[in-house]
């Protein structure tokens, strides 16, 4: 017997029984940090999953909140000696909510609706960023931002905070062949991050690399399959497989750590899907991410002479064990000063589109970073991943200090530059 | 529960700090081990005031109170088994103090165990007593269990290095508890609170030691072809005069799940390893690892690795610390048994573990801290079998049995809790465990405050068939 409303897709048993409540976890994960609450704990979130798959609750709104609440910043898994597959295990009791009595039932419906309908399109999501790529930069922000009108704009304040100033687009435009290594363009950061990539492209080719952008890639799915809709995760998996099978490419470089650690994980998406399981291993094992590949590199190290904060992204540091990588790249950089913060591997509060959606809980953890900040006055922060990015250009505002928060891309191009003059 | 009860709570703590929805007390209802009970309400005071305005609102209303730290513990001494009210100190999680001079932190009891050592390291300290789950579990309960961890070899456990404590007791009441000093005057009163599993009340700050981080630390890995050659390699180091820092041993079973869990560089193919970790003075420690892997050599082991550097010991000590969790990835459930046998007794000892095993059918995997003869067995089995949760407790019945019949105790670090408490019969008289109960009715506990801990309680105990059957199968004559 089993209480899941949408059994095809529910947590699997095999999954929730390898978790022996050893409590291991609880310190690591940032819900818990904040709330000290074992509801808000993966220890406890995966006993709720239990107990709803046991029959033993039904699937309440209070165990659905609980849920919703998580980051699937994944720093569990990584402390796990058992092994849970937490993330996976999240992704599917998310997707339980759909079919079960509503909680927020509007809310949820109008995100699915942004995710499948904006997000994954690109000229939509193009369409909907160019206004906002003028906005953040035109003269116009400075009077906003001193009008002190954002602060009643709710979500659009928020949004306002963590938004740098965006380049020109970035978007796939080589044909299959034209390269040895694939850049995978994404979605959002393919529109906001444009300069991202640029750097990215940079800094590949300063290490020797054969880089080119191939058509049909578009977004990886991780957003979608966070917030449970595994079947359009799976669709969108689907194309960038047969995308980069099409490209020829050898490897597939991703400078954003979500997307990622999303695309490593397409075998297990789509292990189900009797055309795709294979093919979508293959094009897996292919994934690697910016910092692992230039790690087996012969980068001319360059200079920047700057104290620099690396901030992990939880999705490199914990769901792709990557975090001494990045560290050494920089470490490397002539004049490069690496600040070690405390709790640099916590979650931001970012985590795709949580900020928007936990305001609240995303706050507190953003103020956790601005502290960090404000105490040890880096004139860099560097991370790996496009929200959590946006995260730091507000948590900097808030800390007060005038620090610039870089991808490692970025940094690592910008010290190719300084070095050579 | 009582809408009584409720508001007493509430008007207590706030609230926002009661959980009593059925849902959010069901991840309550366990710590980090088999048994579990429901309780009515979980409360979250955030100071010693709150603490003892939630004691004396439970004890007016007649109900039970269990306290919590991180819910790691492993003999069920946060499980609320006659239901009632946990007292949780999530809340309480702040350091007051720092005084590197005195050597001394004072912190609430929630802060975790690693934060000590965290804050400890800019001044060149740390804070000895290491549980496998340090980065977890709380200070809190590591005063109630007293525990230990690999590093107690040398260094003593939880009551060595706790200088005093401010209590609230069973009966409500706030008292300090030992000094700021390093030596107590009159009667132990801490030394009887450390270790009490949370019977005599609840530690509200906690003023440890720490000491100073040592010059050198050289770890060794000794790989051996059995668990006996293991076995004597530990009597020889001991009986060279080596007091290591720490010596812990792992069989084969233990090493397969450490490595596929956690990639640390075990020989899983290995009958046995030793971890030996050597510090102090550089020349010291250098002569000290010769001798160590003298002893080594002679009693068979087949290769030797040195660690000197932070990461490569860092790499061994994970394997090691999370070898338990890690047990998870060979079997759905394991039951983790904490005995003590005279370390001349270890290899017989482990045989007989190994034929109580077998006979139940049961897997068994070995970690334990050698060098004190604190066994770890692990029984494996599935929950999920018709009465495999029943049998692997009587096994565990009987390989406790098996160590007191060696001389030993039944907990060197896990505690007695609700798991063992029906076992004290074999180590003591009624007349001893009648003292004990009126040692805890001086703190006002009359059986309401962490009930069913410790000392056996009768009937009322939440589910206690399986128990019975466990001390069946062990033979329940007392053994005084």
């Amino acid at each position: 017997m089993t209480g899941w409303p949408l059994a095809e897709d529910a947590p699997d048993t095999a999954d929730l029984a390898k978790c022996v409540h050893c409590g291991l976890c609880v310190n690591a994960c940032p819900t818990y940090a904040i709330t000290g609450l074992e509801v808000e704990s993966p220890r406890g979130r995966i006993h709720l999953a239990r107990a709803v798959a046991e029959d033993r609750i039904p699937l309440t709104e209070a165990v659905q909140g609980h849920w919703e609440l998580c980051l699937q910043c994944r720093a569990c898994e990584a402390v796990c000696p058992s092994g849970v597959p937490y993330g996976r295990i999240m992704e599917r009791a998310r997707a339980q909510l759909d079919a079960a009595p509503p909680s927020r039932g509007w809310e949820r419906r109008l995100r699915r609706f942004a995710l499948r309908n904006v997000i994954a399109r690109r000229r939509v999501l193009a369409a909907m960023l160019a206004p906002v790529r003028w906005f953040a930069r035109s003269p116009l922000r400075g009077l906003v931002r001193a009008s002190g009108v954002l602060r009643l704009a709710g979500p659009l304040g928020r949004l306002e905070a963590q938004l740098g100033r965006p380049g020109r687009p970035f978007r796939p435009r080589d044909a299959a062949g034209a390269g040895d290594a694939a850049l995978f363009t994404g979605c959002v950061m393919g529109e906001l991050f444009g300069d991202v990539h640029r750097a990215s492209v940079r800094v590949l080719e300063r290490s020797g690399a054969n880089v080119f952008a191939p058509r049909g890639q578009g977004c990886c799915g991780a957003l979608s399959a966070h917030d449970g809709d595994l079947e359009q995760a799976r669709r969108l998996a689907r194309a960038n497989i047969a995308a980069f099978e099409a490209s020829g490419a050898e490897t597939i470089v991703v400078n954003s750590a979500g997307c990622g650690a999303a695309m490593k994980e397409y075998g297990e998406l789509l292990a189900d899907d009797a055309e795709f399981a294979g093919r979508a291993e293959a094009v897996a094992a292919k994934v690697v991410d910016f910092s692992e590949y230039l790690a087996g590199r012969d980068l001319p190290p360059g200079r920047l002479p700057a104290r620099v904060a690396y901030q992990d992204a939880c999705h490199l540091a914990h769901a792709q064990g990557i975090s001494a990588e990045p560290r050494a790249l920089l470490e490397a950089v002539e004049g490069c000063e690496l600040v070690e913060t405390e709790g640099a591997d916590m979650c931001c509060g970012a985590a795709g589109i949580y900020s928007l959606i936990q305001p609240g809980m995303s706050g507190e953890l953003r103020a956790r970073k601005a502290a960090q900040f404000r105490k040890h006055r880096p004139d860099v922060i560097v991370t790996a991943n496009p929200g959590c990015q946006m995260q730091y250009e507000a948590a900097v505002r808030e800390a007060g200090i005038e620090a610039r928060v870089l991808h490692l891309a970025e940094a690592l191009d910008e010290a190719g530059v300084v070095g050579s003059e | 529960m009582s809408a009584e009860l409720l508001k007493a709570l509430r008007d207590v703590v706030g609230r926002e700090h009661v959980l009593h929805k059925p849902e959010d007390l069901l991840v309550y209802e366990l710590d980090g081990t088999i048994d579990r009970s429901l309780p009515d309400a979980v409360v979250f005071p955030a100071n010693t005031e709150e603490v003892q305005g939630v004691v004396r609102a439970c004890n007016a209303l007649d109900v039970p109170v269990t306290p919590r730290g991180a819910g790691t513990g492993l003999s069920g001494g946060a499980v609320p088994t006659r239901q009632g009210v946990v007292l949780a100190t999530a809340r309480m999680r702040r350091i007051l103090d720092v005084d590197p001079i005195e050597r001394t932190a004072t912190v609430e009891p929630g802060v975790a165990n690693i934060r000590l050592s965290e804050i400890a390291a800019e001044h060149g300290l740390f804070y000895a007593p290491d549980p496998s789950s340090q980065k977890a579990c709380t200070i809190g309960g590591n005063v109630a269990e007293n525990a230990g961890g690999p590093h107690c070899l040398a260094l003593g456990v939880t009551t060595n290095h706790v200088i005093g404590m401010e209590v609230v007791t069973a009966s409500g009441e706030v008292e300090w508890l030992g000094s700021h000093g390093p030596e107590p005057t009159g009667y132990d009163l801490r030394g009887l609170f450390i270790g009490s599993e949370g019977t005599l009340g609840i530690a509200t700050k906690v003023v440890v030691r720490l000491v100073p981080v040592p010059e050198t630390v050289v770890t060794l890995l000794a790989i051996f072809d059995d668990v006996e050659s293991a076995s004597e390699t530990v009597s020889a180091v001991i009986g060279a005069g080596l007091v290591p820092a720490a010596l812990e041993m792992m069989d084969t079973v233990t090493l397969q799940a450490a490595e596929a869990g956690l990639r640390c560089g075990y020989p899983p193919d290995a009958g046995a390893v030793l971890l030996i970790e050597l510090d102090g003075i550089d020349e010291v420690v250098r002569g000290q690892v010769t001798q160590a892997r003298a002893a080594c050599n002679e009693h068979g082991a087949t290769e030797i690795r040195t660690a000197t550097e932070p990461a490569e010991r860092e790499l061994l000590w994970k394997g090691r610390k999370g070898a338990i969790g890690a047990l998870g990835r060979i079997a759905p459930n394991y039951y983790l048994l904490d005995g003590v046998v005279p370390r001349s007794k270890l290899v017989e000892t482990m045989g007989e573990v190994a034929r109580i095993g077998e006979g139940y059918g049961f897997p068994v995997a070995n970690v334990f801290h050698a060098g004190d003869g604190n066994l770890h067995p692990c029984l494996l089995f599935d929950e999920r079998e018709e009465g495999a949760t029943a049998r692997v407790l009587e096994a565990g019945a009987e390989i406790m049995r098996i160590c007191v019949d060696a001389g030993g105790a039944l907990t060197g670090e896990h505690g007695v809790g609700f798991e063992k408490n029906r076992f004290m019969a074999w180590l003591y008289s009624e007349e001893d465990l009648e003292n004990m109960r009126r040692v805890r009715g001086i703190f006002g506990n009359e059986g309401g405050f962490n009930p069913c801990k410790v000392l056996p309680e009768g009937t009322g105990c939440g589910e206690m068939a399986h128990q019975e059957g466990a001390l069946a199968a062990a033979g329940p004559d007392a053994y005084v």
